[in-house]
Formats: structure tokens, C-alpha cells, sequence
């Protein structure tokens, strides 16, 4: 007897909780029910999957962060589509927020959050005419680039390859292949930045050495062609130090005065060469 | 990288046949395939390859322009004797599998061939008939493959030893695994590029009123 009393209490205690709900009002009988029914199951699934996918190094943060953002929706599914209306305001940091969740490497998780930005960007305003304008589309490209900390210069030279007229529709394609291509040059560009800073050894980067080595890279993304696989293997053989060596040991030799390449002339440079590849939009 | 065969005439097989051609059905064992360059032309032959259909032995001469250039009998020298094709010509083994001759097995040189001549014996009478199949002759100059051969592969093994460089310069290694990085990344967006477009009716700021017209 003595042994099965604690048992006796839990079992009474669980009973407690759902008696209390039914205090409340009627409601569904068992916790699952209830659950399902609040739609908390499906909330906390998705909640787990999106942690899974993001792998925060912080996840209570990011677990507060995505409930807060997951309660603005529900607050703000209508809402106005001036610019500088909260609503809207708030639409678009959310679809940043879900921009930002994956790193692009992870294509299934980063394609998942680009369509949900996509539809949180495009279906909240007016269910008549679903899809972007050009207007929210390049704003959200501008803040991507800006809180990656480009340049306004480059900025603008990458905007105007693939921003459009205001007023125009953007296809979620288009839209996954921009906001793919601000990832990627904000990456490309923090790689040129810690190559300036090897090349800045001295504390002084020199121009003719700089621009060989842009030079280098130019011909190497030159020579890649899609269609030709071997055209790989000759672009990256131009990329070997030795190579380099050579073409930076050559340019030292070249009568040119010397002078010094600033960081921001050198990144300019280089986004400009990244940019040669990216496909304007027409 | 496919080399190409030399462009050339096979006849035959001929069989040898003893006797009577209507009457008598007793099999020599012995057939002679003729290989000739059209237009008189001469090779040097590299390589000889061909696909065995039940030929034992393999032997071949050859014509060639040195020792034919003035008038008088042809020159045949015999450049490979007895091949063995069939370890044991009643049994099945090498019957049919494909043999390559260089012109280092043959017993004499092989420049300026204007003809070939195989003659192909197979002394066991199981086989019914026996030839050679998909004769290709390779001349020299082809046999390897370096002529297409990009510059920038052959110079990755010729240039292991480091290079001289005259001037200080920075860590080529990291400046190396930096600009290396940067490509890949102009890759990744060439492999992510659309094809879906904003449908445009105006081109350069112009509409043209007839696509308007309906719209």
C-alpha cells in the first residue's frame, strides 16, 4: 500500500490540468487535443525545424527572436503597402529575418526561407494582385548590401544589374537568384577584404601588385565556361601560387612608379569583376 | 581526346581453297584480308587493331615505297609471323577478343607502307569461317594524344621546383587560397543563374505601341 500511493498522486495531479481548462470554457478533453487544436503542435514543429536548419549558436535568442517575428505575423497580416507604414516596415523585416536564417550553402533550407520571404513580402498586401512590386524588391536588396556592409559604390553598380522599375512584378525566380547573388557578394567581398589584408602585409598594399592579382583573377573567371568542363581546371591552374608569384613578381618589375591601392579602391575593383558574372536583368 | 585511324581499304577475307572452286569444299585453313591506302598513299604505321574472329595464327606482310620504287616484282617483307591469336585454336579462348600490334613487336620496321597483307590460318576444322573485324591502323605522330594536350596541365608537373622571384612579395599561399575562393563564388552565382524575366514590354525606355494596344 505504502509503495503505490505516490503513484496514486501523480496520476491525480496530471488529471488537474485539463479540468482546469475546462474552468475556463469547454474545450477539447485531452492535452494532445488541445495542443493540435491551438495549433501549438504545428508552431513548435516548425520552430524546431527552422532551429534545426538555422543551427544558432545562440538558440533561446533565436527562439524568442523567431516567436516575436511569428507573433508580428499574425498581428500584421493586413496591413498597408505605403512605404514607411509599420505594417509594412515590419513585413519586410521579417523577410530579411528569414533571408538571413540559412546560409546559402544549405540550398534546401536557404530556398525554404527565400519562398517564405517571398510570399510574406508579396501576399500580405492585396490578395488580388499576388507578387512583388520592384519597389519592395530593391529595398530589400539595398538593406541585404547594406547590412553586409558593402560599399554604397558597389551597392549601386550591383543594383543597377539586377534592380527594376518599381512598378514592375518581379518572378520568384528572379527574386531567389538577386537576393542569392547579394549573399554571395557580400561573402566575395569579405574575401577580398582579408586578401587586401594579406596583400597589405606591409602595411602598404601596392598597386602594381594588386592589380596583377585582380588581373589573375579576372582572366581565371574569364576562361571558365560553363559548357567546357576542362576550362575549370585551366582557370584554376592560372590561380596556383606559383602562378601568382610569378604575375605579381612581374608586375614589381615593370617600370610603373610605385603607389599604394586604398581597401575601398581594391573592393570596388573586385565587385567589379564579380559582377561580370552576374546576369543583368531584362 | 580520340585518335583518328588511318582511312584505308580492307578486302577480303579471301580463303585459300585447294582444288575445284564448285566442287571441292575442302578448307584450306588460310585467308588472306589485303589492307591498301587510297590514293597510293604511304603510312607509318604505329598500331594495328583489330577484333579476332576465330583466326588462330596471324602473320603479315607488307609493301613498302623503299623497296619498290623502280620497276620489277614486288617486295613483300614478312613484318610478323605465326601470331598467335587462339591459345588453342579448338578452343574458344582469344577467339574473339580484341589484339593490338605495335611496331615494336614487328620484325622489321614499318615506314612507308603502301599495302598490308594478313594472312590468318586457323588450322582446327570447328570453325566454319574465321576473319578479322574492325581493322583500324594507326599511323605515327598520333599515338599520343599530347598534341591536345593543354600547355597549362604539362607545366603543372615541369614547374615543381620553386621559382625564383626577384622582389619581396606577400604570402603568395594565402594570396593564392583567397583569390581561389573569390573564383568559386563568381562560380556559384554562374551555376545559380534564371532564366525567368520581368517581361519587359519597353526596350530602352520606349514602348512599342503595338504591344500595348491590347494590354
Amino acid at each position: 500500500m505504502m509503495a503505490a500511493s505516490p503513484a496514486v498522486k501523480i496520476v491525480e495531479k496530471r488529471r488537474l490540468v485539463p479540468v482546469a481548462v475546462a474552468v475556463g470554457g469547454p474545450g477539447p478533453a485531452g492535452e494532445a487535443d488541445f495542443l493540435r487544436q491551438a495549433g501549438v503542435t504545428g508552431m513548435l514543429r516548425e520552430a524546431l525545424l527552422t532551429v534545426l536548419e538555422a543551427r544558432p549558436e545562440e538558440p533561446v535568442a533565436f527562439l524568442a527572436d523567431y516567436f516575436e517575428k511569428l507573433a508580428l505575423s499574425r498581428a500584421e497580416e493586413t496591413g498597408g503597402d505605403e512605404p514607411g507604414s509599420p505594417a509594412r516596415q515590419q513585413r519586410l523585416d521579417r523577410a530579411i529575418w528569414y533571408l538571413r536564417l540559412a546560409h546559402y550553402s544549405q540550398r534546401t533550407a536557404f530556398h525554404n526561407n527565400v519562398s517564405i520571404a517571398y510570399e510574406c513580402l508579396s501576399g500580405g498586401v492585396k490578395k488580388k494582385r499576388p507578387g512583388l512590386n520592384g519597389r519592395i524588391y530593391s529595398e530589400v536588396l539595398r538593406r541585404i548590401c547594406r547590412e553586409g556592409a558593402a560599399s554604397e559604390e558597389i551597392i549601386s553598380l550591383l543594383l543597377k544589374k539586377i534592380q527594376c522599375r518599381d512598378y514592375e512584378a518581379v518572378p520568384y525566380d528572379l527574386f531567389r537568384y538577386s537576393t542569392l547573388t547579394c549573399f554571395v557578394l557580400l561573402e566575395f567581398i569579405s574575401k577580398a577584404d582579408s586578401l587586401y589584408h594579406v596583400l597589405d602585409d606591409s602595411g602598404q598594399a601596392d598597386k602594381r601588385v594588386c592589380q596583377a592579382v585582380l588581373d589573375t583573377l579576372g582572366e581565371a573567371i574569364m576562361a571558365s565556361d560553363l559548357c567546357v568542363p576542362t576550362s575549370y581546371l585551366e582557370a584554376g591552374s592560372k590561380l596556383r601560387p606559383d602562378c601568382l608569384a610569378l604575375a605579381m613578381d612581374k608586375a614589381l618589375l615593370t617600370r610603373r612608379p610605385s603607389s599604394f591601392m586604398s581597401r575601398r579602391e581594391f573592393l570596388s575593383e573586385a565587385a567589379v569583376l564579380f559582377l561580370t558574372k552576374v546576369k543583368p536583368i531584362n | 581526346m580520340a585518335r583518328d585511324s588511318v582511312l584505308c581499304t580492307i578486302k577480303g577475307p579471301v580463303m585459300l581453297q585447294v582444288g575445284d572452286v564448285k566442287t571441292d569444299f575442302a578448307r584450306a585453313g588460310v585467308a588472306v584480308i589485303d589492307v591498301t591506302f587510297p590514293h597510293a598513299k604511304a603510312v607509318d604505321v604505329q598500331e594495328i587493331v583489330f577484333k579476332n574472329y576465330y583466326t588462330a595464327f596471324l602473320s603479315i606482310r607488307i609493301q613498302q615505297i623503299k623497296y619498290n620504287s623502280g620497276e620489277g616484282p614486288r617486295i613483300w617483307r614478312t613484318c610478323l609471323r605465326n601470331h598467335c591469336l587462339m591459345h588453342n585454336p579448338h578452343t574458344e579462348d582469344g577467339s574473339q577478343e580484341y589484339t593490338s600490334l605495335f611496331r615494336q613487336q614487328m620484325l622489321c620496321d614499318l615506314d612507308q607502307v603502301t599495302s598490308l597483307r594478313l594472312i590468318l590460318r586457323q588450322p582446327s576444322p570447328v570453325w566454319l569461317n574465321f576473319s578479322l573485324e574492325e581493322i583500324q591502323i594507326y599511323q605515327c605522330g598520333q599515338e599520343n594524344p599530347q598534341k591536345k594536350f593543354p600547355l597549362w596541365l604539362s607545366c603543372l608537373l615541369s614547374q615543381e621546383q620553386p621559382i625564383k622571384v626577384h622582389n619581396e612579395l606577400p604570402d603568395t599561399e594565402k594570396v593564392s587560397s583567397e583569390v581561389q575562393q573569390m573564383w568559386v563564388l563568381t562560380e556559384v552565382i554562374q551555376t545559380n543563374e534564371t532564366g525567368a524575366r520581368i517581361g519587359r514590354f519597353d526596350v530602352d525606355g520606349c514602348y512599342d505601341i503595338n504591344l500595348l494596344s491590347y494590354t
